[in-house]
């Protein structure tokens, strides 16, 4: 496979590695390491890449381990991890000031989750692919998936629902 | 959308029961403006979603970052020095590529023999006085040796007691 190819092939879905790795590390950073870190492992066993059924679904369930692994690395060294980018730096920042606070709220609520309903969470609301597909990526079972799913946002709604009131009262 | 069905729709979404679609449909419906206000919360929930689905990498992925790439200009060096050591060895190894000439690095048997015997003994010579000139000058320096012979003779008294001894002998 030739480079331009294997790029057009992995730009439709790099954004979204990169995505999955930012709900897991936080790190803007961290994140891009990690899509580089996939990428580039692709790209070496680009041989092998005719026999994945699903190069997307594949590449999601390395950037998982990927991440699994760091952040793993991190419980054991005794590291938090660290980051300075809960703030968003877009433009539009000075317009929309109260929205984005309570935008970045439900992006804590989301980052206080286990690390599967996250996950779950950001490929179904977010990048929005199908159970099936998800239990493909995270390699679990769909009713697992569906349940976690339903946890997470229960969590998510009931969050919500606590600053609503605060808000209000 | 109308109020009942919407709240349907979300209960079915809290309990992850709903289709891709329908949830297009509450993403659709939350992120335009007419929201009821009990439902406001919900607001920031799918407008989080949709906003999230935007974030891209701010730095560009490159994927030559390690995939072993030489730059060119390195294998000029490379082959400058194959030439550099080959060229040498090969003025050595092929000698009678110039008969006339002989070989340019090789010393072994020339050790400078002048043929023409007047010259001969006249480099000699030259030799011969650079080396005795040398030694003259070396040798002015041992002349505080002859200190040694004067102080030898004052020890002559020294007989002395032995005549003496040879005396009380007898």
């Amino acid at each position: 496979m030739k480079e331009r190819a294997f790029i057009t092939l992995t730009n439709g879905f790099k954004d979204k590695l990169y995505r999955l790795a930012k709900r897991l590390l936080v790190s803007n950073e961290e994140a891009e390491d990690a899509t580089q870190e996939i990428l580039l492992k692709l790209w070496r066993n680009k041989t092998k890449m005719a026999e994945y059924k699903n190069v997307e679904a594949f590449a999601m369930t390395m950037t998982k381990n990927y991440c699994y692994d760091k952040l793993k690395a991190k419980e054991t060294g005794n590291l938090k991890i660290v980051h300075s980018n809960y703030k968003d730096e877009r433009p539009s920042l000075q317009r929309q000031v109260e929205a984005k606070d309570s935008l970045e709220w439900v992006g804590k609520i989301m980052d206080g989750l286990p690390e599967q309903q996250r996950m779950i969470i950001q490929l179904r609301d977010i990048e929005q692919y199908n159970n099936a597909e998800i239990a493909e990526m995270l390699e679990m079972n769909e009713t697992a998936v569906r349940v976690a799913l339903s946890r997470g946002r229960k969590t998510i709604r009931q969050e919500l629902l606590k600053k609503h009131n605060y808000g209000v009262g | 959308m109308e109020l009942a069905k919407l709240e349907k729709l979300l209960d079915k979404y809290f309990e992850g029961e709903t289709t891709l679609s329908e949830e297009k449909e509450l993403k659709v419906y939350f992120t335009g403006e007419s929201v009821p206000s009990h439902l406001e919360r919900y607001k920031d929930l799918f407008q989080f979603f949709s906003e999230e689905s935007q974030v891209t990498a701010s730095s560009e992925i490159s994927l030559n970052a390690n995939t072993n790439k030489v730059p060119w200009y390195t294998w000029i060096g490379v082959a400058a020095s194959i030439a550099l050591i080959v060229g040498l060895f090969m003025t050595n190894i092929l000698p009678g590529s110039d008969p006339g000439k002989g070989p340019l690095l090789v010393m072994e048997g020339d050790l400078g023999t002048i043929e023409d015997p007047e010259l001969a003994l006249q480099k000699t010579k030259e030799a011969l006085d650079l080396v005795a000139s040398l030694m003259n000058e070396g040798k002015k320096d041992l002349v505080y040796l002859n200190e040694f012979d004067t102080a030898k003779k004052e020890l002559v008294y020294l007989n002395e007691f032995e005549t003496a001894k040879n005396k009380l002998i007898k």
